[in-house]
């Protein structure tokens, strides 16, 4: 019996051949197929600058915009503390991260010419791997400077890696972005795919980087072209006719369901696509939307709920996020923050007592119940003299109202635009709502289903105007501008009390059971501007910039504040206000700092923690692990060679 | 009670000159007493003195003893007339003897002539060495065999418990959670276990069919006949590729020859959780909250009020950091009742009380065993109920047995078993969060001492203290089922014929099926789901593996021996094997479900499932083998082996190698110029050299799989492929085209002896290791685009030594005291790394160093307020670094007054003990026998200990850093940093030795003549205590066994009776 079964089994060869059916592999990426799979397995690293901690802590932490909030575990990336070296996790994921897609872009752009043949997508295949080379590089040289160009696949392992400079990384991300653009198509051929339009936009920013304040030791032979070829590639963009500002800022944010009306505006110019199709949505989700809201949840009468969504409280707003709007004209500030929550949970509601009511029939009674407005934030101004926080017992005393009220300013307290004022804490404040996502699948999910914006309209216009300015040509930065701003303004009849984020979209999601949630509809517009009359008056004259002069006669720019005199200087600081008034939040602020050279000194002004160190903070530091993995002819780094490599002062 | 004689080997004399004072004249005589004189002798005809002859009448219970002189000779010189007598003699070296059926007549004498037989000490015994057996004096290489004695000398829940200790070289952890096992190490470890990397774990073989996926847990241990464990090379090398890491070869208990028996084992075990670990109090804590608040002005004077604390508390600043939870906080104000602060007034929550139970485990077995010369039989059943002691944990376990040896003919013999097991595990609560607690307790203890769980209306208040991370686990054990059920159906069946005298041909085969399903249920109350708030949703997940192999051995045996003048025994050994490995899983999540009671049985009541996948992974082994026995005169013994292993796993072109062994052993109590050295009964020198292979590789591994991931364009997702995505949860490795075996040569010599008629017997191994081509799952430079890859190299030596002794300290007729010493050490150390003689830093290697150790920065202190501090600090401040008194101080290893990771981290320790030692004390007396079970590991790291100090969250006690207190044990509070000092991982290396008591057994064996009435063969009670505790540890806030701050402790209560 045996002896039949030796011959039967084990002496084919074949028994101990491996056959992997499961999956594909390296050798399917030599095929049309397999180089349309490995498309779209690139794209999952759109979806990393939304995925985990390390996508704000990298780009909002440690900036004017926002400190941190009550949960500090990412506090060393906005305090610069000690804790925020080349041994910090992230300070790798981030590099590790893109490498790998720089790998997989390496074999598109090799493999395609090899083994696509004359498949009509040739171009496009060809084009994403250069725009996702462009954009990852893009990404490390803003984060750590120059970086190793690694340009061909992975076929042996290799130790000995040199920096190439920043200058050799950008000239790459250029050439790059370009050979992208030159390949892509103008219309994608799926939602979410990178198009001539996206190639341009980016490259358009790359220039303006190159040309900025960082690298001013190196850039003076570019720097005129660069900002003459950032404004054609956004012009490219601004009159391609295929992409439009929204009519309304708050469209961009106003999320009524996955893949709803906003995901399809056509001011977005690519976004990194999420989706409600749990099975494969991956590991993370967008999570942006944990990050930034304020704590509602533990005050009397409220509960956690879907459209308030899960509070993270890592990203506190600041004076300066609040300060840089004009919030009478400017609906920017209106639309982007959330200032009004309804009672979800009356039974759990304050009532009145003797302390604190008005009359003594109120004693004993529910201070608001279900439907009723339960939290507000009041953005007023040092100077507002209407309330205090506890005696004397009248109506303006926060005390005595209804609602749970958080002031940023109480009577008689002097301006700071490093908080300590009202009753705004690190738990309660002012939270950032564009991010809001109401479609979660529970109120306990972390897996945001919206598409994280990487580029739009407005930011092209905030490019080409930045080009214009940094060329000392002002008058012809205006209209780009203007563009902007106008969208900005009120319009004629529009209700300024009205509010929307993407919480909304709680109401088509099937999980969101129960009648009451804390989704509030309208804002504090008018108790915050000083119970101004309402209006519905359009603000397009309050916005409009008719003249440079408006933007270097400015006393709401922080022109003092910032030490700035020349119009050079006011320009460039203008036009970073007005990037955050448009983008406040949007995951770009630490490199536009960075960038222009402006975040030692906006941090020290505006954030109450942050105290980066000219010369140091710039840039991150390159990972340990990487210095550590590093060889020189076939040896390991010596701890000389490694300090040699690392970003100076790390 | 009469102690008639003591006799110790190191003690005999003085105790020989006391002994007749302590002879008794209890002898009461009705009549005239009759008179026995007897003469005991050995083999040779020789006396043997000391023996011990104990004479009993089993009417009237009448006993008495004495023992033989130097000529043999022993008398009872008045026993009362009647009978019937018997007569037992025992001693040290021979078997014991009962002569019975003697009737005395009054005033009569009577003679006995004895002749004792030599016992069949250790060497003569058999052990299992892989494909067959050999007595365990021509074995040639380290084994060690814990008998059936020993795995049933104390209750044990699983085999693994059974080995504990009893095995020099052997290192078994524990793990509480029922059902559970913990891990074991044969000989340390050798290769660099990764997420992908070879494992450490060793081989298990049942019945000669080896365990293909783990699991020796599905073996009833009641059911283990004996466990052998093969240690060094020249013994695992028999199983080639798979016995890198040891073999455990287990024998389950079949029939035997005889009347049918029926055997019973019981046990009831009672046990609580305790906790090493204290955690502050409430007013405690609320000091320390402050303490963290004060740090923030501390460091900078210019903070707002708000974010910081004043140096004397008051009511509105707690209200201010501790008061977000009302009731909560309704605590704190009782501790400011009288107007100033009185911390003992804040009442404490007792928080892990919610988690904890008693947890009662009962075990039975029924076996029944018998045979005739054509058949034996066995069969068992099983059933263990595990309660754990948390809520919400406990472990089921059917088991039975069944197996049956036939011979119809002279020629030819069949057989086969089938054992089966099929466990339930109700695997308790655990947080979804990665980072989050494993368990309720856990998730308890992280609760706020001032807070409460409950409102006034007996409602779970969900974020007691009103942080919104810190979420109230108290009733999760109702609100999360993760239900883990293992069958396992392992199955051995042979043949075998009797070709020519001496030939044999057998197959053996064995399948291995096991099925694991693990279904998970949380409810939308569950903090997991969002605690009830609106917007919470149930959460089901069904996931199934199923694992199919096989075995199917061809063997040939060939045994002649020679006689003449000299005696040459030879054996031969052919093998043939293949080996075949199959695992299928499936996976399947909802959300939604409409019923709450559907749980994870109905997924089709949602349209549409959250997530599913299914997979499939298979793998195959061939091997031939080869082996040679050869003694002459029984005196010089030779083993020589080779075997051949193809293994699917590994890259084309090295799937095959070949792993050669050879061995010898010389037995020098056979020489006759120590035939007459009479202390020494066994006495063997061995040694010898081999090679084992390993390829514990995942399938697929080095065909270059891609890494498949979702993206959604639009709304349409599709699947693309990247050849490695590093934020994934297992990132693909870059694939090794050449990855092949990993070879360990070991060389180990060894002596077994036996001494003073087996008084003092043992073995000693001293071995070195050497492996090369390591299997290492080494991070690379990431430019590469990957993360890791599985490749081959690298090499690391390891040395070490074995001792095991056991001396039958005392050992009379009544009471005896016997020992058992197992001492092993290992050290390993890695000599070459994938650049050679280079440290791999990225990978913490170092050459030179153990396998893993620790690299960090080191501790010196905590910064201090002192002029000398002061002035250092000054000295860091001008290379841009600022350290604050009550900062964490490290050790500026280069002194360049500037702390980098480049120069300032060095080697805390390493992770594997340096010696292991296991003491087993038995102390019997009479009917009862006491054993005491002390374990020691000592030598190695335990990293524990940082603490990020930020004052949110719970913390266990500790002695911080404040103005008022500088200490240096602790650094500050400090509340703006939820990471900690920058070099709190400084503090995580503490010194793991220890010393504990891991059980302490009593039994009671009924005396034979008094179990047959009640109607049994044999009757053992026993009670056992489980981890009375620590007799040694450095670490005061762990159990360094365990590894965590809690343990178990309990008490077994059990029966074992054969009828």
């Amino acid at each position: 019996m045996g002896a039949v079964l030796v011959t039967g089994i084990s002496c084919k060869k074949k028994f101990l051949d491996e056959q992997l059916i499961t999956t594909k592999s390296l050798q399917d990426l030599k095929t049309a197929i397999g180089l349309d799979d490995l498309s779209i397995g690139m794209y999952q690293n759109l979806k990393f600058n939304f995925n985990y901690e390390w996508s704000y802590a990298s780009t909002n932490y440690g900036v004017d915009e926002f400190c941190v909030g009550g949960d500090r575990t990412m506090q060393m990336w906005n305090s610069y503390d000690g804790n925020l070296n080349s041994l910090t996790g992230d300070v790798a994921t981030i590099f590790n991260a893109m490498y790998a897609n720089i790998n997989s872009a390496n074999i598109m752009i090799e493999n395609v010419p090899l083994y696509y043949g004359d498949n009509p997508n040739k171009n496009t295949r060809l084009g994403e791997g250069y725009f996702m080379r462009g954009f990852d590089y893009f990404k490390l040289v803003k984060q750590y400077g120059g970086v190793p160009l690694k340009l061909s696949q992975t076929t042996t392992l290799l130790t000995d890696f040199v920096r190439a400079t920043a200058q050799e990384t950008f000239n790459q991300v250029i050439q790059d972005f370009t050979e992208a653009y030159n390949l892509l198509p103008v219309t994608p051929a799926e939602t979410g795919r990178v198009t001539k339009y996206a190639a341009a936009h980016f490259l358009a920013k790359t220039y303006l980087t190159r040309a900025s304040e960082l690298y001013n030791d190196w850039n003076a032979g570019t720097r005129a072209n660069d900002l003459d070829s950032a404004i054609k590639y956004a012009d490219i963009v601004i009159n391609s006719g295929k992409h439009a500002l929204a009519p309304n800022f708050a469209d961009l944010w106003n999320f009524t369901a996955p893949d709803g009306a906003n995901e399809k505006l056509s001011e977005i110019i690519l976004a990194a696509q999420f989706s409600n199709n749990t099975s494969t949505q991956g590991r993370y989700g967008n999570q942006i939307h944990l990050h930034y809201p304020s704590v509602y949840q533990n005050l009397p009468g409220m509960v956690r709920d879907l459209p308030g969504d899960r509070e993270f409280q890592r990203l506190r707003s600041t004076d300066y996020a609040m300060d840089v709007f004009d919030r009478i004209n400017d609906s920017r500030f209106w639309k982007s923050f959330k200032t009004r929550y309804i009672c979800n949970n009356p039974t759990g509601a304050p009532k009145w007592d003797t302390s604190n009511a008005l009359t003594p029939a109120q004693v004993g009674q529910f201070r608001f119940t279900a439907g009723q407005e339960s939290i507000l934030y009041i953005v007023n101004n040092a100077g507002d003299t209407r309330y205090t926080a506890i005696a004397p017992k009248i109506p303006t005393s926060i005390r005595f109202r209804a609602p749970h009220m958080f002031v940023r300013y109480f009577a008689g307290q002097p301006e700071n635009m490093l908080g300590g004022h009202g009753n705004f804490e690190v738990s309660r404040y002012v939270g950032l709502s564009k991010f809001q996502d109401g479609s979660r699948n529970a109120v306990a999910s972390q897996f945001g289903q919206r598409d994280g914006i990487l580029a739009r309209l407005a930011e092209t216009y905030l490019i080409a105007a930045e080009a214009y300015g940094r060329k000392g040509q002002y008058a012809q930065a205006l209209p780009y501008l203007n563009a902007v701003r106008d969208r900005a303004a009120y319009k004629a009849g529009e209700d300024r009390s009205a509010y929307v984020d993407g919480g909304v979209a709680y109401k088509t999601n099937v999980a969101a059971t129960g009648t009451l949630f804390s989704y509030s509809d309208k804002n504090t517009y008018y108790e915050s501007n000083n119970d101004l009359s309402v209006t519905t008056a359009s603000t397009l004259s309050a916005m409009h910039l008719n003249s440079v002069a408006d933007i270097f006669n400015s006393s709401t720019q922080f022109y003092t504040k910032l030490g700035v005199g020349s119009d050079a200087e006011k320009f460039v600081a203008f036009i970073l206000n007005e990037r955050s008034r448009e983008l406040m939040g949007e995951l770009m602020r630490w490199e536009d700092l960075a960038r222009t050279k402006t975040l030692v000194k906006r941090c020290l002004t505006f954030n109450d923690e942050a105290r980066p160190i000219e010369n140091k903070h710039y840039l991150r530091p390159l990972p340990q692990s990487f210095l550590d993995a590093n060889y020189k002819d076939g040896r390991p780094l010596t701890s000389a060679e490694k300090a040699a490599m690392q970003n100076p002062n790390w | 009670m009469r102690i008639k004689s003591i006799k110790s080997w190191a003690v005999a004399l003085a105790l020989l000159l006391i002994s007749p004072i302590l002879l008794p004249i209890s002898a009461q005589a009705q009549e005239a007493p009759g008179a026995v004189t007897g003469v005991v002798h050995d083999a040779n005809n020789k006396p043997v003195a000391g023996v011990t002859v104990v004479v009993r009448n089993t009417k009237t219970n009448y006993s008495a003893g004495t023992d033989t002189d130097t000529s043999g000779v022993f008398t009872f010189s008045r026993l009362p007339a009647g009978g019937p007598y018997s007569f037992s003699i025992s001693a040290i070296g021979y078997q014991a003897q009962t002569l019975s059926g003697y009737t005395l007549k009054a005033a009569s004498s009577l003679s006995i002539v004895v002749e004792l037989k030599e016992t069949s000490t250790n060497l003569d015994a058999v052990v299992v060495v892989g494909y067959g057996t050999q007595k365990k004096g021509t074995v040639t290489s380290s084994i060690v065999s814990v008998s059936a004695e020993e795995i049933r000398s104390r209750p044990v829940a699983n085999a693994l418990q059974a080995m504990q200790g009893k095995a020099a070289g052997v290192d078994i952890t524990s793990n509480e959670r029922p059902g559970s096992v913990g891990s074991i190490r044969i000989r340390g470890e050798r290769s660099f276990e990764g997420t992908n990397g070879a494992s450490n774990e060793p081989l298990y073989v049942v019945d000669g069919v080896p365990l293909n996926f783990g699991g020796v847990d599905a073996v009833n241990p009641n059911d283990i006949e004996t466990i052998d464990i093969l240690k060094d090379a020249s013994a695992t090398a028999i199983y080639g590729s798979r016995g890198a890491n040891g073999v455990v070869l287990i024998t389950t208990k079949r029939g035997k020859n005889g009347a049918m028996s029926i055997n019973y084992v019981g046990t009831l075990t009672m046990e609580k959780q305790y906790d090493r670990m204290k955690m502050m109090n409430a007013g405690e804590y609320v000091e320390f909250r402050r303490n963290a608040y004060r740090r923030v002005k501390f460091l900078n004077a210019a903070a707002p009020a708000n974010s910081t604390y004043p140096d004397q508390p008051t009511l509105a600043d707690d209200q201010r950091i501790l008061g977000q939870d009302a009731i909560a906080f309704a605590n704190i104000r009782k501790g400011w009742a009288n107007g100033t602060w009185q911390p003992e007034l804040v009442p404490t929550t007792d928080w892990t009380d919610y988690a904890l139970q008693t947890g009662i485990t009962q075990d039975h077995t029924i076996s029944v065993s018998g045979g005739s010369q054509n058949v034996k039989a066995y069969g068992s059943f099983g059933f263990m109920n595990n309660e754990g002691t948390q809520k919400g944990q406990d472990y089921r376990r059917y088991s039975g047995k069944f197996s049956v040896d036939l011979t119809p003919a002279k020629w030819f013999s069949m057989g086969g078993s089938v054992s089966t097991t099929y466990g339930l595990q109700n695997y308790g609560f655990a947080t979804t969060n990665a980072t989050g607690p494993g368990n309720i307790y856990a998730a308890l203890q992280g609760m706020l001492p001032y807070a409460v769980p409950y409102d006034s209306t007996g409602k779970r208040i969900l974020l007691p203290g009103g942080d919104i991370n810190i979420s109230n686990p108290v009733d999760e054990n109702n609100y999360n089922i993760n239900l883990r059920r293992t069958l396992r159906v392992l199955g051995s069946v042979y043949a075998e014929a009797k070709i020519l005298p001496g030939l044999r041909y057998r197959v053996n085969f064995g399948p291995d099926f096991q099925s694991y399903y693990n279904g998970r249920w949380m409810d939308a109350n569950s903090i997991n789901r969002g605690g009830g708030n609106p917007g919470s949703t149930n959460y089901a997940q069904l996931n199934q593996t199923s694992n199919l192999s096989w075995t199917l051995d061809n063997l040939v045996y060939y045994d002649k021996t020679i006689r003449g003048n000299h005696t040459h025994d030879f054996g031969v050994t052919l093998l043939q094997s293949a080996l075949y490995n199959k695992s299928e899983s499936s996976s399947m999540t909802a959300t939604k479900l409409p019923l709450p009671n559907q749980k994870w049985y109905a997924l089709n009541a949602v349209s549409a499932l959250d997530g599913f996948s299914t997979g499939l992974s298979e793998n195959s082994l061939t091997s031939y083998m080869a082996r040679v026995n050869y003694a002459f005169d029984q005196k010089y013994l030779l083993t020589a082996f080779v075997r051949w292993d193809g293994a699917s796993v590994l890259a084309d072109g090295n799937k095959w190698d070949m792993f050669p062994s050879i061995s010898l052993g010389w037995r020098l109590d056979k020489e006759k110029f120590l035939q007459n050295v009479r202390w020494i009964n066994q006495l063997k020198i061995r040694g010898g050299i081999a090679t084992v292979g390993n390829a514990a590789v995942t399938p697929y591994t080095t065909l270059g799989a891609v890494q498949g991931l979702y993206y959604t364009y639009g709304a349409s997702a599709q699947l693309g492929y990247v050849p490695s995505d590093p934020t994934a949860a297992n990132p693909v490795s870059y694939p090794d085209q050449n990855l092949g075996w990993e070879h360990t040569t070991q060389t180990n010599i060894g002596i077994d002896f036996s001494f003073f008629k087996g008084r003092l017997s043992g073995a000693i191994d001293i071995y070195k290791t050497k492996t090369t081509d390591l299997l290492l799952n080494r991070q690379i430079n990431a430019v590469n685009g990957y993360n890791g890859i599985l490749t081959n190299i690298g090499a690391t030596s390891g040395k070490g030594i074995d001792f095991s002794l056991t001396s039958i300290n005392v050992r009379t007729r009544d009471f005896s005291w016997s020992s058992t010493l197992n001492m092993s050490a290992n050290r390993e150390k890695i000599e070459l790394l994938s650049n050679g003689k280079l440290d791999d830093l990225n990978n913490l290697w170092f050459i030179g160093q153990r396998i893993k150790v620790y690299y960090d920065y080191e501790k010196a202190g905590i910064w201090q307020n002192t002029k000398e501090d002061l002035d250092e600090m000054a000295k860091y401040k001008l290379n841009g670094q600022t350290f604050n008194a009550g900062d964490i101080k490290v050790v500026d290893q280069n002194g360049d007054h500037k702390i980098d990771a480049v120069n300032d981290r060095v080697i805390r320790g390493h992770a594997q003990p340096n010696l292991v030692t296991g003491l087993t004390n038995d102390i019997t007396y009479k009917n009862w026998g006491l054993s005491i079970f002390i374990f020691s590991r000592t030598g190695f790291t335990i990293a524990t200990g940082a603490e990020s100090l930020q004052g949110r969250f719970a913390q266990r006690e500790l002695n911080y850093w404040t103005p008022t207190n500088p200490t240096n044990d602790y650094p500050s509070p400090n509340y703006n940093s939820a990471a900690g000092d920058i070099y709190r991982n400084a503090m995580n290396y503490q010194d793991g030795s220890f010393i504990k008591i891991r059980n302490i057994t009593l039994s009671y064996n009924m005396r034979s003549d008094a179990a047959k009435k009640l109607h049994m063969q044999n009757l053992k009670l026993y009670v056992q205590a489980l981890n009375p505790g620590l007799i040694y540890s450095k670490v005061g806030w762990i159990d360094p066994d365990l590894g965590g701050n809690t343990f178990n402790r309990g008490l077994v209560v059990g029966v074992n009776a054969t009828f």
